[in-house]
C-alpha cells in the first residue's frame, strides 16, 4: 500500500497565495422585485488558497459553499468584499482577454457528471473546445496530443476520446470533467462536490486523482464537500462553513483531531464508520437554518449544545486558537499546552 | 421460529432490449423475518433497485420477472391480482423511493398527498385521515403544521422524512427503501437512519434497505446482502460481514470510504467498472476487478455457498471447503 496522498505535501510552505478572498459577502434578494428581504448566502468570508494545496470547504446544503465557488468562478458578483487572484482584483477583470485568462487559470468541475456533459457530442469535443479557446497556439496534432496527455493524467485511456458520454460510467465522466479542466493548464481547480454523486467504491479513485494533480501537475484544488471524512483524506487544509459564515479553519489533521467548533464536532460525530462501534448519539436532525435578514449572533446557536448568552448577542469572529487553527466561537478554548500530544 | 415475512427464491429479472435480454437480477434468494432490518449493498447497475421493484411487484416493461418466486405473508405475489395488489400496497408493504424531490407532487401540500394515499386505501373519515396524517408526521420528527406545507418549503431531509411518514400511514409489515438517505448531508443522513431504526424497533415493521454505501447500514441492519452484477455475492449477519468480509468485493466496499479517526490510510477503492450485464464476464463476474483473481475464476462461475456464518460466492472458499 502506498502512502496516503495528502501526507507528503506540507501546507507550511505554499509560497505566494494564488487566490485570496477578503470579507467576501453575497446576499440574494428573495421574493418579489420590490421585496427587501435578503438571504445572506455568504457573509464576511476570508480565505487564502496557496499554490499546490488542496483546500476542502466543508458544509451542509445551504451553508453557502457553492455560492463561494460561484463567486470565485465569477458567475456571481460579490455584494461586498473582494477576491484577488495572484494579486489582481478579480472584479477588475473585464476584457475578454482577461476573463479568458482567469477562467483558464481557475476552471470549475461540477457535481453532476450526468447533466454537465453534452450528450450529442463525442467526449473529445469538450476537451478540444477548451484547447482551441484557451490555447490557440496549438496545432491540430498538438491539441490531439495534449488531449491524450490529460486523459492519461486523470486515468482515462486515449481511446475514450472517441466515446459518447452515455458510454461512460459516472466515475469516468467525472475524470473527464477534470481532464477538461486540466487541458487549459489551470492553477486552481474549483471542484464543487465532485464525488457526491458517485458510488462510494469509485470515490477513492477520484480523490486519489485530485491528490496526484496537486503533486504532479502543481495544481491547487478547492474541494467543496459535505463529507468531512473525504476532506480529511485528500486535503491539506479544511475550512468549515455554517450558514454563510466561516466557523473553523486549520490544517486538516488539526481540525479533525482537535475540532474546536461545536458544528465541526457534530459533523465528525455523524460520519458513519463500521470500524467504529459507537452509535451516533445526537438529537440533531440536520436542519440548516434559513439565513434571511439575520440579526447579530452566532448562527449555530439554535443547534449548539454549549451556547451561552453571548452567542445570541454578538456574532463570533474568527480568532486563532492554535497553530494556523482558527475558530469563530465564543465558547471554544485553546488546547492546554502539553495536551496536544495526548489527543493528537 | 415464526414464518418469514418475505421469502424470495431464485428471483430472476430480465430487461428485454433490442440487442437481446439483459439479466439484471440473477437467481437472488432472500428471506426477511418479521421486524428484521436487511441492508442490500452494491454499486450502480448491480441490480439492487431492480430487485426491489420485482419484490414490490412494480416491475414494468422492458423488465420482466422470468423466474423465481416472491412469497409475502405466505402468498405467492405473482398470483395476486392487480386489485388486491393495490390493496396490499401501503397497507401491508410500502416503498420509499430514492429521491423525495421527484417522488412528491410539487403542486400539492404534504397533507393533501397523505390524504390521497389514505383515501385510495381506506374508507376513513376526513377527521380520521387528518389525525393519522398528523400522527405519522410527528412520528418522523416533523411538526404537524407542515401538513400544510408544499414540498419546496421543506428541506431535503424533511422531504425524505415525510416520504417515510407517508409509507407508515397504515403501519405496514414491510417497508422497502431505495437509497432514501443518499441525497442528504452527513448529519441529516445519520439522524434519518437513527429515526428509521427507532421507528422500526417501536412499530415492529421489517425494512429492506438498499444503498451503495456500506457504512450507512453498518450500525442499523441485522443482515447485509452484497450484490454484484445481478447476483448475491455475500450474505451475512451485519457484525459478521463487518468483522470479516469474505468476498473480495465486500472487502473492497469496506475499504472504499475514508475514516475520520485513527491513522490516515491510502484508499484504493475498487478499480475498473461494473460489468456490462448484456455481456457478463465468463466465470466469476467479479474477476476482471478482483485483486485475488486465480486462473480458475476465468473458467468457472462460483456458487453461493455457506462459509462459516455467511454465504459467499467466491472460488477462494470453495477450494477451502473441499480441503476441510
Amino acid at each position: 500500500m502506498s502512502e496516503p496522498p495528502a501526507l507528503d505535501s506540507s501546507s507550511a510552505d505554499v509560497g505566494e497565495p494564488l487566490l485570496q478572498a477578503v470579507d467576501l459577502t453575497r446576499h440574494f434578494r428573495i421574493g418579489r422585485m420590490s421585496s427587501r428581504r435578503m438571504l445572506h448566502a455568504v457573509d464576511d468570508f476570508d480565505l487564502t488558497i496557496g499554490q499546490r494545496e488542496i483546500v476542502a470547504l466543508v458544509g451542509e446544503s445551504g451553508s453557502g459553499k457553492t455560492t463561494v465557488a460561484r463567486l470565485f468562478a465569477k458567475l456571481y458578483q460579490p455584494t461586498r468584499g473582494e477576491i484577488f487572484y495572484r494579486g489582481r482584483s478579480v472584479e477588475s477583470l473585464r476584457s475578454r482577454k482577461d476573463l479568458l485568462w482567469y477562467r483558464g487559470e481557475t476552471p470549475m468541475v461540477f457535481q453532476d457528471p450526468f447533466s454537465s456533459l453534452n450528450p450529442v457530442f463525442r467526449v473529445s469535443h469538450g476537451v478540444m473546445r477548451c484547447l482551441i479557446l484557451h490555447r490557440p497556439e496549438l496545432s491540430r496534432a498538438e491539441r490531439r496530443q495534449e488531449a491524450e496527455r490529460v486523459f492519461g493524467v486523470v486515468g482515462l485511456s486515449p481511446e475514450m476520446l472517441q466515446k459518447f458520454p452515455y458510454e461512460m460510467s459516472g466515475g469516468e465522466r467525472q475524470r473527464l470533467g477534470f481532464a477538461q479542466a486540466l487541458a487549459v493548464r489551470p492553477k486552481l481547480i474549483l471542484a464543487d462536490e465532485p464525488v457526491s454523486m458517485l458510488d462510494v467504491s469509485i470515490r477513492a479513485g477520484i480523490l486519489n486523482m485530485m491528490a496526484s494533480l496537486r503533486d504532479e501537475e502543481d495544481v491547487s484544488v478547492l474541494y467543496i464537500t459535505h463529507d468531512i471524512a473525504s476532506a480529511r483524506y485528500v486535503s491539506d487544509r479544511i475550512i468549515v462553513m455554517y450558514a454563510g459564515h466561516l466557523v473553523e479553519s486549520g490544517p486538516a489533521e488539526t481540525v479533525l483531531s482537535r475540532p474546536k467548533h461545536p458544528y465541526t464536532q457534530l459533523l465528525l460525530s455523524a460520519v458513519a464508520d463500521p470500524r467504529e462501534r459507537a452509535p451516533f448519539i445526537s438529537a440533531d436532525t440536520g436542519e440548516p437554518p434559513k439565513v434571511i435578514d439575520p440579526t447579530e449572533g452566532c448562527r449555530f446557536r439554535w443547534r449548539c449544545p454549549v451556547a451561552i448568552d453571548e452567542c445570541s448577542r454578538i456574532t463570533p469572529r474568527l480568532r486563532p486558537i492554535g497553530t494556523a487553527h482558527e475558530v469563530a466561537c465564543h465558547v471554544a478554548v485553546p488546547e492546554e499546552p502539553g495536551s496536544a500530544e495526548a489527543t493528537g | 421460529m415464526p414464518e418469514p415475512l418475505l421469502e424470495v427464491t431464485d428471483l430472476t429479472v430480465d430487461y428485454q432490449t433490442e440487442a437481446g435480454d439483459v439479466r439484471a437480477v440473477d437467481r437472488v434468494s432472500l428471506t426477511v423475518e418479521p421486524g428484521e432490518f436487511i441492508g442490500i449493498v452494491g454499486e450502480s447497475g448491480c441490480g439492487k433497485s431492480t430487485l426491489l421493484f420485482a419484490v414490490a411487484q412494480l416491475t414494468s416493461p422492458p423488465a420482466h420477472v422470468v423466474g423465481g418466486k416472491v412469497l409475502f405473508l405466505g402468498r405467492d405475489m405473482a398470483e395476486v391480482g392487480p386489485d388486491e395488489l393495490r390493496q396490499m400496497r401501503w397497507r401491508d408493504y410500502s416503498v420509499v423511493m430514492q429521491s423525495a424531490m421527484n417522488a412528491l407532487n410539487p403542486m400539492k401540500s404534504i397533507g393533501a398527498q397523505f390524504k390521497d394515499a389514505m383515501q385510495a386505501h381506506s374508507e376513513d373519515s376526513a377527521e380520521a385521515i387528518a389525525q393519522r396524517s398528523a400522527e405519522v408526521l410527528e412520528l418522523v420528527g416533523i411538526d404537524a403544521v407542515h401538513l400544510k406545507s408544499y414540498p419546496h418549503q421543506l428541506s431535503g431531509g424533511m422531504r425524505q422524512r415525510s416520504m417515510i411518514a407517508m409509507a407508515l400511514l397504515f403501519t405496514p409489515r414491510l417497508v422497502i427503501m431505495d437509497e432514501p438517505t443518499s441525497a442528504l448531508d452527513v448529519v441529516a443522513q445519520r439522524s434519518l437512519m437513527t429515526k428509521i431504526k427507532d421507528l422500526q424497533r417501536s412499530l415492529g415493521f421489517a425494512v429492506v434497505f438498499v444503498t451503495h454505501d456500506m457504512s450507512v447500514v453498518s450500525h442499523y441492519s441485522d443482515r447485509v446482502m452484497v450484490m454484484y452484477a445481478g447476483q448475491a455475492a455475500e450474505v451475512a449477519r451485519t457484525e459478521v460481514i463487518f468483522e470479516r468480509p469474505l468476498h473480495p468485493y465486500s472487502r473492497g466496499l469496506m475499504e472504499a470510504f475514508p475514516s475520520v479517526r485513527g491513522p490516515r490510510r491510502a484508499l484504493t477503492g475498487i478499480p475498473g467498472r461494473p460489468p456490462d450485464l448484456s455481456h457478463p464476464p465468463a466465470g466469476c463476474r467479479f474477476h476482471p476487478r478482483c485483486p485475488e483473481v486465480m486462473p480458475a475464476c476465468l473458467q468457472r462461475e462460483p456458487e453461493l455457498l455457506p462459509v462459516g456464518g455467511a454465504q459467499v460466492r467466491c472460488l477462494l472458499y470453495e477450494s477451502a471447503k473441499d480441503g476441510s
